[in-house]
Order: C-alpha cells, then sequence, then structure tokens
C-alpha cells in the first residue's frame, strides 16, 4: 500500500523493452493507415477523373455515396457539360485511356465467363460492365450468383481487378420460352420469338448504359467462357466499326478421344444471291434463319473460314454478325444502329444489327482465325 | 483494523467542526527519485508536443487516412470508401403510366439545339413553369456546329436554375452534351426546308436526335419528352396531359403528338400549320414508297411528292376536344412524349430512310412495326415560333413597296388639292356656314328621337332580367368543350375570355402563369383539377394574340410583334 505501483514498474523496465514497444506500435499504426491510404492515393486520381457527385448520373462511373446524414442536405445535381468531340476511338485503346462497355445479356451464370472476365488484361479500371437478366425464376438465381461475385470482386478483390463500374438491369418483359435448354432454345419455331427477346434485350441494355463517355462497346455472351486475355485491345487493334471473334465450342470427342472443338456461332456470315431471292419470295414478317437445314442459304459462314490458326490477322468484310463476342465502335450505336426485335430486310437480332449498321454506312467485318470458345453443356 | 485517519472521526474524542482537513495527516515519503521525476517530466512534455502536432495535422489535412484511424472512423476520408460502383435498375418499375407524377416517374426531356441562342430565353420561361414536379425531370441537350453563343447562354441558364431559391425550380439531372457533325447545311428557313436539301438534312438531324438520346437515357426513366426549343406557346401542364392519355385511352403501349400550329400575319390567313411530319399513311403514299429508291426519303409537304396523306396540322378545329386522339403513322417532332420503354427497345430516329422515311417519321414508322400505338392530338395545340420564309418575305416586300407607292400617290393628292385650294380661293366658306345650320336642326331632332327610344328599351330591359336569369352567354356553350363540366369553371372561363378581350396588351401567358402560382400554392388535392384547366386557358391564349396579328396593319410589324411577345414571355 504504501509502494505506488509506479516506482515498482519504472524499476523493471528496460529500454529495450520500451523501444520495441514503440517500434510496436509505429507498426501497428503503419498497418493501420497504410491500406486505405494507398488504395485512396490511386483512387483518388480516379475519383477526380470521373466518379460523379450525384446518383443521378451517368451509370458508367461510380458515383460518391452520400453520408446518411448528408442525405438530406445534397443539393439538385450540377449542370454537367460532356464533350462528346473528345471522346476519341482508336486502335490503341489503352494508350488513349478509352473507355469500354462490356455487356452481357445473361439467363444463366457460369462461374467460368466470370472468371475469364477477371482474366481481361484490359485496364480495369476503364471497363464498365452491363447485365440485364429475366425476371424469371432462373433469372433470380442466375442474379445472386451474378452479385455474390461482383460482391467479392468489387469490395474484396484486389485493386486492379475491380472493375469502375457495373450496372444490373432486370428486363420489364416476359421471357417468351420458359425453357433456357439448349435443346429448346435452338429449335426453328422458336427462334423468332426468342430472338425478338434477345433484341429487345439487347437494346434496352445498351440504350440505358451507353452514357457520354463510352468509346468501344464488347458484347460478350454470357456462355462464352474463354477468351485470349487480350480480347479487347486485340479487336480494338483492326479499328473497324464493328468487329467478331469466330465463336468455337469446346468438346469432348469420343472418337478421337481427346478434347476437340467445333464451330458453334453461324449468325456471321457473308450474304449470297439465294438467300437474297429467297427473301424477296418471303412475307415481310418472316425471317430468314442460318443453320437449319430446311432453310438452306448457302451463305458463307465465318465458323468454316477458319483455316492456319497462326494467321490470325485474317479480316473479312461481312453481311451479318453474331452476337457472342463482338466489338462496336460507340459511335455505331449511337447513329442508332441497334438489333431489330423485327424483320428488317428479313433478318433479326444481330444480324439485322449488321444491316443497319451497312444502311448507315458502316461496314462490319470478322476474324475467322480469332477464336473464343463457348461453353459445353 | 481501525481507520487511523478518518475526517469524520474523532481524532481528540471531540467531533472536529469545518476545519480544513488533509488525509492522511502523517508524513508520507515521496514515492519517486528526482531522476524519475524528470523523466516523467520530459514524458509529459513529449506527449503535450506529439499532441499539438497531431491537432496540426488534423487542422491542416482534416480528410486524411490518418485522422479516420485516429478517430475511429469519426472524423476524415470516409467518402471514398464509400465509392458506389454497382448500381442495380428493374425496368419493370419504370413503364410509365398515366398518373407519372404521383408514382415519381422521371421524365428526359430532350432538347437538341443548333445556332438557338434567340430561342433560349423563351424557351426557359417554358421550362419555369412546366408543372410537372421539376426535380423529376431530367434535362439533356446537344449542342452541335452552333456558331453563335448557345453553349454559354445555356449552360448560363442552367447553372441558374439550378442554383434557385426556390426549391421546386431546380430539375434532376442536367446534362449538356456537344457534338459537332460538320453539318454543312444552313439553318435558315429556306435552306432547312428546301426539298433538295431535305434527305440529307434529315439524316443529320436524326443522328444528332440519336445522339443525345443514347447519352443520355438512364435505366430509371420512365418517359422521355422531345421539345423543339422554338416553341412559343404551350400549356403548362402539357406533360400530365400527353401523359394522361395513356390511361384513358390508348393501352399501355403509345407516343402522343402534340401538333403545331404558328400564328401567322393577316394575309396569309391569320394562321398555317408548320409541322407537317405528323400524318396518317395513305394508299398513295404506299405506292409512292414502292416505286421509290432505298435510300429514297419522302418529305412531306412538297410538291414533288404528292402522298395524299391526312395531315395532323390540317384537322385542326379551335373548338375541337383537346383530349381527341388519333392514329397517325408518321410523328412530328416538335413535341413528343413516348414511354422510355419504346426507346430502349431499339425505337430511335432512322438516319437512313427507313420505309422510306428518317428522322421523326421514320420513328413513327418504325414504333409501329414494333406495334407501339402511335396517336396524335388534333386539336391540342402549341405555337410554334413564326419565322418567315423566303416566299413571305418576298410577298412582304412587295406589299411595302406597295404602301410607299400608295403613300405617294397619297401625297400627290393632297399637293394637287392645296394647290387648288390656293388657286380658287375660299368660295366654299358660304356653304359651309348653310352646311352648319342645317346640322343643328337635325341634331336636335336626333336628340329627342335617342331619348325616347332609351325609355323604351329600359322598360324591355326590367322584363328580360327575370327570364334571363338562368341562362348562361351562348358565348360560352360555344367555347366549352366538354358538356359534363361543371358550371363553376364554365364561369370561370368566360371571366378569362373577357379579361382576354378587354386587356389585349397584357401578355397571356404572365396571366396564366400567376394563376398557376395561386393554385400551386392552394392545396394539393386541388392539382389535378387545376391541370385539367390550365390547358384549356392557354388554348383561348392564341385568339386575342391572333386579332391583334390581324389587326397590325403593316405587315413587316409582325415580326417585331414576335419579338416583342417573346420578350414578354421571357419576363
Amino acid at each position: 500500500m504504501a509502494r505506488p505501483m509506479g516506482s515498482v514498474r519504472l524499476k523493471k523496465a528496460n529500454p529495450l523493452t520500451l523501444l520495441l514497444g514503440a517500434v510496436l506500435c509505429v507498426f501497428i499504426l503503419f498497418f493501420l493507415i497504410s491500406p486505405s491510404s494507398s488504395s485512396s492515393s490511386s483512387s483518388k486520381t480516379r475519383v477526380v477523373v470521373d466518379s460523379a457527385r450525384h446518383h443521378l448520373s451517368p451509370p458508367t462511373s461510380p458515383y460518391r455515396k452520400p453520408k446518411s446524414d448528408a442525405a438530406v442536405e445534397l443539393g439538385p445535381p450540377p449542370v454537367t457539360r460532356y464533350n462528346l468531340n473528345n471522346v476519341t476511338i482508336t486502335a490503341d485503346p489503352i494508350g488513349n485511356q478509352e473507355h469500354v462497355l462490356i455487356l452481357t445479356p445473361m439467363a444463366r451464370f457460369y462461374q467460368e465467363y466470370w472468371d475469364n472476365l477477371l482474366k481481361l488484361s484490359y485496364p480495369h479500371g476503364l471497363i464498365t460492365l452491363g447485365f440485364i437478366l429475366p425476371k424469371s425464376k432462373e433469372g433470380n438465381a442466375a442474379t445472386a450468383l451474378l452479385q455474390q461475385q461482383i460482391q467479392k470482386t468489387q469490395k474484396q478483390g484486389p485493386e486492379k481487378d475491380r472493375f469502375k463500374s457495373i450496372i444490373i438491369l432486370r428486363q420489364d418483359f416476359e421471357p417468351s420460352l420458359s425453357s433456357q435448354d439448349e435443346s429448346e432454345r435452338h429449335k426453328m419455331v422458336n427462334q423468332k420469338a426468342r430472338r425478338e427477346d434477345m433484341s429487345k434485350a439487347r437494346n434496352s441494355l445498351l440504350f440505358t448504359t451507353l452514357g457520354p463517355a463510352t468509346s468501344w462497346v464488347l458484347w460478350l455472351d454470357s456462355d462464352i467462357v474463354e477468351t485470349p486475355p487480350s480480347l479487347i485491345q486485340d479487336l480494338a487493334g483492326y479499328s473497324k466499326p464493328v468487329i467478331v471473334a469466330n465463336c468455337f465450342q469446346k468438346y469432348y470427342d469420343a472418337e478421337t478421344k481427346s478434347m476437340a472443338e467445333r464451330p458453334y456461332d453461324f449468325n456471321s456470315w457473308q450474304d449470297s444471291d439465294v438467300a437474297q431471292k429467297l427473301g424477296a419470295s418471303m412475307g415481310p414478317d418472316d425471317i430468314l434463319l442460318e443453320g437449319y437445314a430446311e432453310m438452306a442459304t448457302y451463305r458463307l459462314l465465318m465458323a468454316y473460314m477458319a483455316t492456319n490458326p497462326s494467321e490470325k490477322d485474317t479480316v473479312v468484310p461481312l453481311d451479318g454478325v453474331g452476337g457472342t463476342a463482338l466489338l462496336v465502335r460507340a459511335d455505331v450505336h449511337r447513329d442508332g444502329a441497334m438489333f431489330p426485335p423485327f424483320a428488317f430486310y428479313h433478318l433479326i437480332e444481330t444480324e439485322g444489327f449488321a444491316k443497319m449498321a451497312k444502311r448507315l454506312g458502316w461496314q462490319p467485318y470478322g476474324l475467322p482465325n480469332y477464336k473464343v470458345y463457348h461453353y459445353n453443356e | 483494523m481501525m481507520p487511523r485517519h478518518q475526517a469524520s472521526g474523532f481524532s481528540n474524542g471531540y467531533p472536529r467542526e469545518k476545519t480544513f482537513d488533509l488525509s492522511p495527516h502523517s508524513f508520507q515519503p515521496r514515492t519517486s527519485i528526482a531522476a524519475q521525476r524528470q523523466r516523467k517530466r520530459l514524458f509529459i512534455r513529449l506527449g503535450i508536443v506529439f499532441f499539438v502536432v497531431i491537432l496540426i495535422t488534423l487542422w491542416v489535412w482534416p480528410k486524411s487516412a490518418f485522422a479516420s484511424v485516429l478517430s475511429l472512423g469519426l472524423l476524415g476520408a470516409s467518402s471514398e470508401l464509400e465509392l458506389e460502383t454497382v448500381r442495380y435498375y428493374d425496368l419493370t418499375n419504370v413503364q410509365g403510366t398515366a398518373r407519372g407524377w404521383e408514382r415519381e416517374e422521371r421524365i428526359l426531356l430532350c432538347v437538341p439545339l443548333r445556332d438557338a441562342e434567340p430561342h433560349l430565353s423563351m424557351f426557359f420561361s417554358h421550362l419555369r413553369n412546366f408543372t410537372y414536379p421539376h426535380h423529376l425531370i431530367d434535362l439533356a441537350f446537344l449542342v452541335s456546329d452552333s456558331k453563335d453563343r448557345t453553349l454559354e447562354v445555356l449552360s448560363d441558364n442552367l447553372e441558374q436554375i439550378q442554383a434557385d431559391a426556390d426549391p421546386k425550380q431546380p430539375y434532376g439531372e442536367v446534362s449538356i452534351i456537344e457534338k459537332d457533325f460538320g453539318q454543312e447545311v444552313n439553318q435558315d428557313v429556306e435552306s432547312r426546308h428546301g426539298f433538295a436539301a431535305q434527305a440529307s438534312r434529315r439524316k443529320l438531324m436524326a443522328k444528332a436526335r440519336n445522339w443525345l438520346l443514347s447519352a443520355a437515357l438512364r435505366p430509371y426513366h420512365s418517359w422521355v419528352y422531345w421539345r423543339d426549343v422554338d416553341v412559343e406557346t404551350a400549356p403548362f401542364t402539357i406533360l400530365e396531359d400527353l401523359m394522361r392519355h395513356n390511361k384513358d385511352v390508348i393501352s399501355s403501349k403509345s407516343n402522343n403528338s402534340a401538333d403545331v400550329w404558328r400564328p401567322l400575319p393577316d394575309w396569309l390567313g391569320g394562321e398555317q400549320p408548320y409541322d407537317l411530319n405528323s400524318w396518317q399513311e395513305s394508299e398513295t403514299a404506299l405506292a409512292l414508297a414502292d416505286t421509290l429508291d432505298e435510300d429514297a426519303v419522302i418529305v412531306e409537304g412538297y410538291a414533288e411528292y404528292a402522298t395524299w396523306r391526312p395531315h395532323l396540322a390540317y384537322l385542326r378545329d379551335p373548338y375541337g376536344d383537346p383530349d381527341m386522339e388519333m392514329e397517325i403513322d408518321g410523328v412530328g417532332g416538335v413535341s413528343i412524349l413516348a414511354k422510355a420503354k419504346v426507346f430502349r427497345t431499339g425505337v430511335h430516329f432512322p438516319a437512313f430512310s427507313f420505309q422510306k422515311h428518317a428522322e421523326t417519321e421514320g420513328f413513327g414508322k418504325m414504333a409501329k412495326r414494333m406495334k407501339y400505338s402511335v396517336v396524335g392530338l388534333p386539336h391540342y395545340v402549341i405555337w410554334h415560333l413564326y419565322e418567315p420564309s423566303v416566299d413571305d418575305i418576298k410577298h412582304m416586300e412587295e406589299m411595302e413597296q406597295e404602301r410607299i407607292a400608295r403613300e405617294k400617290e397619297e401625297e400627290e393628292k393632297k399637293a394637287k388639292a392645296a394647290k387648288l385650294k390656293e388657286e380658287f380661293g375660299d368660295g366654299a366658306d358660304t356653304w359651309e356656314q348653310d352646311k352648319q345650320e342645317l346640322k343643328e336642326l337635325k341634331d336636335k331632332a336626333a336628340e329627342e328621337e335617342k331619348r325616347r327610344v332609351k325609355e323604351e328599351k329600359a322598360k324591355v330591359a326590367q322584363l328580360k332580367q327575370n327570364t334571363n336569369k338562368e341562362k348562361p352567354a351562348t358565348k360560352d356553350e360555344k367555347a366549352t368543350t366538354n358538356q359534363g363540366k361543371p358550371k363553376a369553371k364554365q364561369e370561370k372561363s368566360q371571366a378569362k375570355q373577357e379579361e382576354s378581350e378587354v386587356d389585349d396588351e397584357k401578355p397571356a401567358t404572365n396571366k396564366g402563369k400567376s394563376k398557376a402560382k395561386q393554385e400551386e400554392s392552394e392545396a394539393d388535392v386541388e392539382k389535378p383539377r387545376a391541370n385539367r384547366e390550365k390547358p384549356k386557358a392557354s388554348r383561348q391564349k392564341p385568339k386575342p394574340k391572333k386579332e391583334k396579328l390581324a389587326g397590325a396593319e403593316a405587315e413587316d410589324d409582325n415580326v417585331v410583334a414576335g419579338d416583342s411577345e417573346k420578350k414578354r414571355l421571357a419576363e
């Protein structure tokens, strides 16, 4: 009682221990501060460049969420000026810091798709993702899975993996086909209704997310599970207004007992006279379809143009394109080229889009030897 | 153990009273030696210095991460941590309904601009008067290839409106989009509406519209409203009025297009339909379309393509029901309200020849193709600014010359008369005197007669008063279109009409404005009723103006009159 604790402790205090303690303190403080400060230093520049102050802003950019107490005093949105003359679209998208919008109509979520997306080597800070999902049971399940992965990447993932912004839309119309199974989906009678829905979904996604800053739009189907990591740079490098990669599917060949690949997407083609004549004899609402024996069009299909994998740079002009991995200059869409949900010159969806782009003066091209791979069910 | 040193205790058997007392009372040795004390002091000093340094850093960099750690997140850089990158929208929530203002549906107002500086003040006076909740309206402007100060004036005006003290004034998202298309086509009326220039001009206009829409449309929009900047008079409730049609008549998919007239000088018959792009398809036109080249564009209102289509513009009846709808195939771009859904699913302004049409007409065609209902309101009138065409200007010049010639003639006549007078002297004086006398006599007789008539009239009026009480004025019956309207409203409109007739000088829109304000301040329950009434009032407005224009004798005055009207509107 008579001897206070202080003197006892001080007596035992060793300068070395004190030093160690001090170092430890500094160490802890450093780690407390460093992760946030390092991220803020990098994201700070990003914030200045393209984050919006208000939630009423182009969804292609993130916005700073107001704190709950500040929400009340958040004034009217500012007057924002966008100069679209300064939006460059060049063959060197990374060098010019061009913003890319990756759009995916999604009915089912494939983990491989997301993993492949994360592998893309284009700077993720310049990529905005857009998804549209139907409001069906299947769509809800896919949305849940998608959101889970997004959460993982955007909140917990490393900074360089995080995308600039992500938009999830839910469709406002009922899918006319209840089943998304491959056999059902590809039946000829179901094609028109299915592709009408697809067109509407694609258009809804496109016109609400395009925004004023996008330079390129990459259409990537949700069942594309393997692409070269440099997909965006590569396709943009050809500086074509519309360019499509060749979509193949890997499968297990029972005969050779090994993995093999086969062409999958038949929507990219060069037109033929037979198809023209066939179209001329049709009613105004009928559409020409590709890949069905009942309707022989004799079009030149890009799927079968693939020759030598080493000749990656072969570029062919096309009259119809598929939407599996399709890179489009934002100009083309801004001029009005969309995916017609009706028979447009007897074409629909992506094929109709190619026709419309041509009517607007933009020629679509294809890369027969540049392959992306479709999921195999 | 017994307590030794208690303040409350007894040290000598007596209670101590109010003496200062320190406990313990006994001497205790210092617990620390001098060196320790020194070290302690040093620590304290160091601590103080450290504290001061932190305070200074907090003061200098109040938002550093350091601060947020030290204050356990109460201070500092939390805004960056709350950067929101993921957005989720359900498009089923933005379908657009007839009573959008109740469901807080957002409207995107799109205005393409080009060398439009002189019209902006008028446009902003319209903007301030919209009765649809402003915070639900997002504005998007496309400024293209402008050589005047359109951009500066526009952004100044917008900044002003967003900073307005009245919380009801600021709009939602406001974006100004700049894009030059390198148009060589001149914007004056002759080159704008000349036949040869039409196709390429319309295609460029279509492109501009598409660029604007694709940059400004967001997943939260339920409606899109296209408005030309040079609309002179339009009801403030136009958004609600057009929106309402969704529920009343058309199912869930609709386009509404108000037709457009413009007030004109008297010699052109008072008024002339401006927007000929709203029409119903005709057999002739369809047959014509089949004969044309794939890239040809049919444009209305030119003799080169006689389409024989019924036009919205020619169907106007000043007393027609403003709610009347008419199915149309081609749409005019002056004032279009469409559900955002229409644009989302891909309908746009074709910048190519879509079924032989481009821009807004092609838009109508495409919407029809996608099975949306396209409806025009032939009796719902908004007024476009009058701009004289080259023919009109020629006509004006001729008339001006005629006037000058006439004046000259008159002057010559006068001079002649004066000369005659001079030459023949004042022989007329005696005649004048006689005339005066005769006149006086006549006047007396007339006065007598008048008095008699007056007395009779008073008698008749007394009789009439009893029968006349219930009967409203016949004029009103004609003016009100809906028979079932309450009587109070009828009287109101009558009052307004009379008012506007009495003082033509007072700008009609100002009147409407003050009225709108007044009604706004009233209870909200009143609002729908007020909304119904206002367009009616403004529809009557053009009437006095027309008369005024007709009354104006000098033809070139009309341009000036238009200008002053504009100024007044701006006020």
